[in-house]
């Protein structure tokens, strides 16, 4: 990934991750936060597509991970519908004061914890419960930038259903807008075979590529290798003919 | 009595790590070339490796090494074959490893990566068994990339790669290419009159 963005996501960036179901999003958000806490920096997971004991549990099969992390207080996960109940917010749907009380709540954890390495899993969950476009925006928005100040990179992930051409890169359409970079994650079919892949669209501040680099999620942790050119779009678009 | 040809280990013994050799075999020696190949990068130099099957599986090739006496338990394989067949994954070796379908070339080459940085040799080699059952898959234009790729990617990390063909079974567009990447060429293939 750091050769594919020519260094890395710059320093305080929020980056959304979009991609399919089964595409690697979670592992990736994973590896961000281990590579982290590997060079001692605090890293925070919040999770609120999986119980955190489940995440932990899944992802325990990969070498790169280890438990330490947790322990030491290096990676720390947050299950959101705890958070949510810390702040009373069991309810089917906020409104621009819950909006706000959640926004505080990470950025004080984010603040106290001294957090430089930020996951949220998924922004899409999370925003399930927002009703308004424009509030969606507010939240987002407003989300990044306290964390930008705070010095913390965040990737924001993103469940979507497709990540053909056409597709968008985000559930709502807003996250895309306000995120300093987009990965998007997908499957190429290819004669009734999946293919995961990883493009970088847009990465603020870097001169990346935007091939679509074909992706195994491996012990080590994620591996690219450029996707091959006459094998990169799937088998309903043009390259097995009209 | 299986006997190796031993002008291919003269021949290799010319080769560097990071070299390309195209080992053209026939239809009927393709075993007794490629165990001529291997068995040299073995044994006389030491060399651990992946082993691509995409002719046949894994465990064929394991058991055709030990009738002739060949320990192949350092060298990792990587089915390709096996996958297809309802059962083909359940193996008595811990050192065969499965892609789905030779249509999975890009896993192909990351699961070989990962098997190499994981493997305590320090000198390498990929074998590819063969370029004939890739292009029985994989359109030719692919497969000549994949080729490209495959090979450069493996040169630059100066890990010797072996690349076996029937030669007048392979697309030509494939073959012209393999004579362009390639930078050794062992030839033990039919003779071709066209």
């Amino acid at each position: 990934m750091d050769e594919i963005l020519r260094g890395g996501i710059p320093y305080g960036s929020t980056v959304l991750a979009a991609g399919t179901c089964g595409s690697g999003k979670t592992t990736l958000g994973m590896e961000f936060l281990v590579r982290g806490a590997l060079a001692g920096e605090a890293c925070a997971h919040f999770t609120a597509t999986e119980p955190s004991v489940k995440l932990l549990e899944n992802i325990r099969q990969y070498a790169f991970f280890d438990m330490n992390m947790i322990d030491s207080g290096l990676i720390n996960v947050f299950d959101m519908d705890v958070l949510y109940s810390w702040l009373g917010l069991d309810k089917a749907s906020f409104d621009l004061d819950d909006v706000h009380a959640l926004i505080k709540a990470i950025v004080d954890i984010v603040n106290t914890i001294g957090v430089t390495r930020l996951v949220i899993d998924s922004v899409t969950t999370l925003c399930y419960k927002i009703k308004s476009e424009q509030l969606i925006r507010d939240f987002l928005f407003t989300l990044g930038k306290k964390l930008a100040t705070l010095g913390c990179t965040t990737i924001l992930i993103s469940e979507i259903t497709s990540a053909t051409e056409n597709a968008h890169w985000s559930s709502f359409g807003v996250e895309e807008a306000i995120a300093d970079g987009i990965i998007v994650m997908g499957d190429v079919e290819r004669m009734g075979h999946l293919l995961r892949f990883l493009q970088v669209v847009k990465m603020r501040g870097t001169a990346h590529s935007r091939a679509k680099h074909s992706i195994e999620l491996t012990p080590l942790g994620v591996m690219l290798t450029p996707m091959l050119k006459w094998g990169a779009v799937s088998d309903k678009s043009t390259r097995w003919g009209a | 009595m299986f006997e190796l040809d031993q002008r291919i280990a003269e021949q290799l013994t010319e080769v560097s790590l990071n070299s390309s050799v195209q080992v053209r075999c026939g239809n009927s020696n393709a075993f007794m070339v490629t165990a001529s190949t291997m068995i040299p990068l073995m044994q006389m130099f030491e060399m651990g490796g992946v082993y691509i099957c995409a002719t046949r599986g894994a465990v064929e090739i394991i058991e055709a090494f030990e009738a002739i006496g060949v320990d192949v338990s350092s060298i990792q394989f990587i089915d390709l074959v096996s996958s297809g067949i309802l059962g083909g994954t359940d193996v008595p070796y811990s050192n065969i490893t499965f892609v789905d379908s030779p249509i999975m070339l890009e896993s192909v080459l990351l699961r070989t990566l990962y098997t190499l940085r994981i493997i305590p040799t320090e000198r390498n080699f990929v074998l590819i068994d063969s370029v004939n059952s890739l292009a029985i898959y994989n359109e030719e234009r692919m497969l000549a990339e994949y080729l490209h790729t495959f090979i450069n990617t493996f040169r630059q990390r100066e890990i010797l790669s072996v690349i076996l063909n029937v030669p007048d079974q392979v697309p030509p567009t494939v073959l012209s290419n393999l004579d362009l990447y390639c930078t050794d060429l062992i030839d033990r293939g039919q003779v071709v009159i066209h």
